[in-house]
C-alpha cells in the first residue's frame, strides 16, 4: 500500500505538471493573445508605439520564450539573471532587448530591484515574481489590474465553497432516502417518478433550467405581485418593495440575506446532483437486496425495517461514497454555468471573466487548482474503494 | 465452368431458401420496438430531423411582411426587421421574432441542423478513433497497451469543462481559410469536442479485443496469413460495435448539451450563426421584456437530448446478447 501511494503520488505530480505545461504552451502558441486588441484603433494618434508595446510585454512577461515563461510561472523570476550568468549570457540576436543578459527576461520592477527580493518590504508586493512554488500566483493583468491573483481567489473561493457544500449535503440527504425507497418499492409510482426524473436530469440543459427558474421566480413573480427572489449576486444593496427580502424584512448583508440569494442556485444544482445520485443509490440498493445476507437477516426474523436500515442500506451506501468523491471536481466545473447564470461571484465566474479578458495568470491559477482537485479526488476515491471493500487491493 | 461447381452453388442456394435465418438487424429492430419509449423517441427524433431539413427549404421560398423595409421579404436566417423586435408569435412569425427582428422559427430550425450535425460528427469521429485505438491497445498488449492506457487515464483525469472553455476561447478567432465562417467555427468546435471524448469507446473496444485475441478464430486468421491490421479491421472492430453503438447513442445527448453550454457561455459558435446554445445566450439580456424567448431553444435541446438517451437505453436492451426473444 505504501509503495502504491508513493507511485500514485509521483503519477499525480507528473499529471499536474504535464497538464499545466500543455495549457501554458497552448495559451502562448495560439495567435492573438492579450495584446491583440491594443492597436485596433483607427486613429494614428491613439496607437501605441513599438517601445510602449515592448514595455507592456516586458511587464507582463510576454517577451519570454514559452519555456522560460513557464519556468518563471512555476519557480519565480529572481533566479533568472543568476542562471544566465552561470550558463553564460547568449546574446540571442536581438531577442534580449536591453542588456543582452538573461536579466532582460525579468519584469522591469524586478530589474530595478536588482533582480532579487532581498531587502524588499515583506508586507508589500514583491518586486520579483516568486512563482507558484513559493505561493506567488502572480498579478492579474486585466480583470483587477495590479492585484495579486491569490487575493482575488481568496475573495471568491469562499462563495463557491459555501454554495457547493450546501448543494452536496442537501443532495446526499435527499438522494439517499429517495434511492432507498424507490429500490424497496421497485416499480411503484414513486420508483417510476424517480426514474423519469433522473432521465430528465440527464437530458436537461443546466443553463436552461436556471433561466426558467429566474424567469419564473424572479421575473414573473414580480409581475404577478408575489414575493420574488433575487436573480443574482450574494447580498442586496437596497431592499426593493415586494421582494422576498421585503416580506421577511431582511437587513441587507446579513446571513438571512445570503440564504435568500442562495435558494435559486442551490435548487438548480441540487436537482441535477439529485437526479444522478438517487438513481445510483437505487441500483446499488437493488443489488444489495438480492444478496444472501439480506435473506439470512430476514430468515433470522428481523423486522423489515431493521433489515433495510442496518443490513442493506449500510452496504448500499459504500459505492455511493466513492461516486460522491469522484464527483467533487465535476461539481467544481459545473459551478461555472450556475455562477454565470446567477451572476454569483464565485470561482466559476471568475474563470469565465478571466477567459473573456485574456487574464492568463487567473486562468492558469484556476486550471492548476482544478487539475490538483481532480487528481486528489481520484486518489481519495481509489483509496476509499480499498477501505470499504477489502477485496480490492493495490500493490 | 465444371459440373461440380454448379452443384455446390445450387445446393447452397437451396439451403438458403429452405432454412433462412432471420437477419441480425431484424432481430435487433424487433427488440427495440418492444421498448415503447425508445420507439416513441425514434419517431419523435425522425420528425424533428425531417422538420429541420424540410422546414428552412420550404420557408426560404415564402415571404412575410417586413415592417422596416415596408415590403414582402423572403424568410432568411439573418434578415432583420428592426421595427418588429421581440414580437410575440403571429401569422407571419409563428414563434415571434428576436431582438433584431429575425424570425425565431427559421433560426431555430437552422440552428438545429448545425447542432445535430456537430453532435453526429463529433460522436462519429470520437467513437471511430476510440474503437481503433482501443483495438490496437487490446490486440497488441505490452508497451503499446500500457502507453495507450496511461494516455487514457491522463485524459480522463483532466478537468473537462474548464479545459474545453480554455481551448475554445483560444480558438474562437481562428478562421480556416477555405471554409465559410460558420463551417470554420463548426469544425473548430468538432475538433475540440472530439479531442477528449474518445476514451469511452477505447476502453470498451480494448476489453473486447483482450477477450477475442486468444480465441481460435484469431489463431486461424493468423495461420491463414492475415496481417495484424487486417485481423483488427475484420474481427476485432465489428465485434465491439454493439456496445460502442449504445455508448455513442447515449453520448449524442451529452454532446448536444456540451456544445450548447459552450455556445451559451459565449465560447462556442458566435452570432449571427445560430445554434440553440447561443440563441439562449441573448435571453439573459431581455429577461424582463421577452422571457418567452428562453422556451424554444432550451426545449429543443432538452427534447433531442432526451430522445437520444431513451433510444440509447432501448438499444442497450436490444443489443444485449444475453437477451433472447
Amino acid at each position: 500500500m505504501t509503495n502504491y501511494l508513493i507511485r500514485r503520488g509521483f503519477q499525480m505530480i507528473i499529471v499536474v505538471i504535464v497538464a499545466t505545461m500543455a495549457i501554458y504552451g497552448l495559451l502562448n502558441a495560439v495567435p492573438g493573445g492579450p495584446l491583440s486588441g491594443l492597436n485596433l484603433s483607427g486613429n494614428q494618434k491613439d496607437r501605441l508605439s513599438a517601445q510602449d508595446i515592448a514595455r507592456i510585454e516586458a511587464t507582463l512577461g510576454l517577451n519570454r520564450p514559452v519555456w522560460m515563461a513557464y519556468l518563471t510561472w512555476v519557480g519565480g523570476e529572481d533566479w533568472v539573471d543568476e542562471l544566465g550568468n552561470l550558463v553564460g549570457n547568449p546574446d540571442l540576436n536581438g531577442k534580449l532587448l536591453f542588456t543582452g543578459t538573461w536579466s532582460d527576461y525579468q519584469s522591469p520592477t524586478c530589474q530595478q530591484a536588482g533582480g532579487s527580493n532581498a531587502g524588499a518590504d515583506p508586507d508589500r508586493l514583491m518586486p520579483c515574481n516568486r512563482g507558484i512554488i513559493r505561493w506567488d500566483w502572480g498579478e492579474s493583468w486585466s480583470l483587477a489590474r495590479g492585484q495579486s491573483v491569490s487575493n482575488i481567489i481568496q475573495s471568491r473561493v469562499g462563495n463557491t465553497i459555501i454554495l457547493m457544500t450546501i448543494v452536496s449535503i442537501l443532495s446526499i440527504v435527499i438522494a439517499v432516502p429517495i434511492g432507498i425507497i424507490s429500490a424497496v418499492r421497485q416499480y411503484s409510482a414513486l420508483d417510476y417518478a424517480v426514474t423519469t426524473f433522473s432521465f430528465f436530469g440527464i437530458a436537461m440543459p443546466v443553463f436552461w433550467f436556471g433561466l426558467l427558474l429566474i424567469i419564473l421566480f424572479g421575473v414573473k413573480f414580480q409581475q404577478w405581485g408575489f414575493p420574488y427572489f433575487p436573480t443574482g449576486d450574494v447580498f442586496t444593496t437596497r431592499v426593493t418593495p415586494g421582494s422576498i427580502q421585503d416580506i421577511l424584512s431582511v437587513t441587507p448583508g446579513t446571513v438571512t440575506d445570503r440564504i435568500v440569494h442562495l435558494i435559486l442556485p442551490v435548487t438548480m444544482l441540487s436537482l441535477f446532483s439529485l437526479a444522478g445520485w438517487s438513481r445510483f443509490m437505487r441500483s446499488s440498493m437493488l443489488e444489495v437486496l438480492r444478496q444472501d445476507y439480506v435473506r439470512t437477516a430476514r430468515a433470522k426474523g428481523l423486522t423489515e425495517r431493521i433489515v433495510i436500515m442496518k443490513h442493506a442500506t449500510r452496504n448500499a451506501l459504500i459505492p455511493l461514497i466513492t461516486i460522491v468523491v469522484f464527483q467533487i471536481p465535476d461539481i467544481f466545473g459545473g459551478a461555472i454555468v450556475t455562477e454565470t447564470i446567477f451572476n454569483y461571484p464565485g470561482m466559476g465566474r471568475l474563470f469565465i471573466d478571466a477567459l473573456n479578458r485574456d487574464d492568463w495568470p487567473i486562468v492558469m491559477a484556476y486550471l492548476f487548482i482544478s487539475a490538483i482537485l481532480v487528481v486528489i479526488a481520484t486518489l481519495v476515491g481509489d483509496i476509499l474503494y480499498t477501505i470499504v471493500d477489502p477485496r480490492i487491493r493495490f500493490d | 465452368m465444371s459440373v461440380a461447381e454448379i452443384d455446390i452453388k445450387a445446393l447452397e442456394a437451396e439451403a438458403l431458401l429452405t432454412d433462412k435465418p432471420e437477419a441480425l438487424i431484424v432481430t435487433y429492430w424487433k427488440r427495440l420496438r418492444r421498448h415503447k419509449l425508445a420507439t416513441f423517441s425514434l419517431i419523435m427524433l425522425g420528425a424533428v430531423i425531417l422538420l429541420m431539413i424540410a422546414g428552412p427549404i420550404i420557408m426560404s421560398r415564402q415571404t412575410y411582411y417586413n415592417i422596416s423595409k415596408n415590403e414582402e421579404t423572403l424568410y432568411a436566417r439573418d434578415t432583420q426587421d428592426l421595427a418588429n423586435r421581440n414580437a410575440a408569435p403571429s401569422a407571419d412569425h409563428w414563434l415571434g421574432t428576436d431582438e433584431l427582428g429575425r424570425d425565431v422559427l427559421f433560426r431555430l430550425l437552422v440552428a438545429g441542423r448545425l447542432s445535430l450535425f456537430i453532435a453526429f460528427t463529433v460522436v462519429f469521429v470520437r467513437e471511430t478513433v476510440g474503437i481503433f485505438i482501443g483495438a490496437l491497445s487490446g490486440y497488441f498488449g505490452g508497451w503499446v497497451d500500457s502507453f495507450i492506457q496511461r494516455a487514457v487515464e491522463f485524459i480522463i483525469i483532466l478537468p473537462l469543462l474548464p479545459l474545453l472553455l480554455t481551448l475554445s476561447s483560444l480558438l474562437r478567432g481562428v478562421q480556416i481559410n477555405f471554409l465559410p465562417p460558420e463551417w470554420s467555427q463548426a469544425v473548430v468546435i468538432i475538433i475540440i469536442l472530439s479531442l477528449f471524448g474518445w476514451t469511452g469507446a477505447a476502453r470498451l473496444s480494448r476489453g473486447m479485443a483482450l477477450s477475442l485475441r486468444n480465441q481460435e478464430f484469431t489463431e486461424a486468421s493468423k495461420a491463414l496469413g492475415m496481417s495484424d491490421l487486417q485481423i483488427i479491421a475484420r474481427h476485432m472492430v465489428p465485434n465491439t460495435l454493439p456496445p460502442v453503438i449504445v455508448n455513442a447513442t447515449l453520448g449524442l445527448g451529452g454532446v448536444i448539451l456540451l456544445e450548447s453550454a459552450l455556445s451559451f457561455l459565449g465560447f462556442g459558435i458566435q452570432q449571427p450563426v445560430a445554434t440553440w446554445g447561443n440563441m439562449l445566450q441573448d435571453v439573459q439580456k431581455d429577461m424582463f421584456t421577452a422571457p418567452w424567448k428562453a422556451l424554444y431553444p432550451g426545449f429543443m435541446i432538452f427534447i433531442t437530448s432526451l430522445c437520444f438517451n431513451y433510444i440509447g437505453d432501448g438499444l442497450r436492451d436490444a443489443l444485449d446478447p444475453r437477451l433472447k426473444l
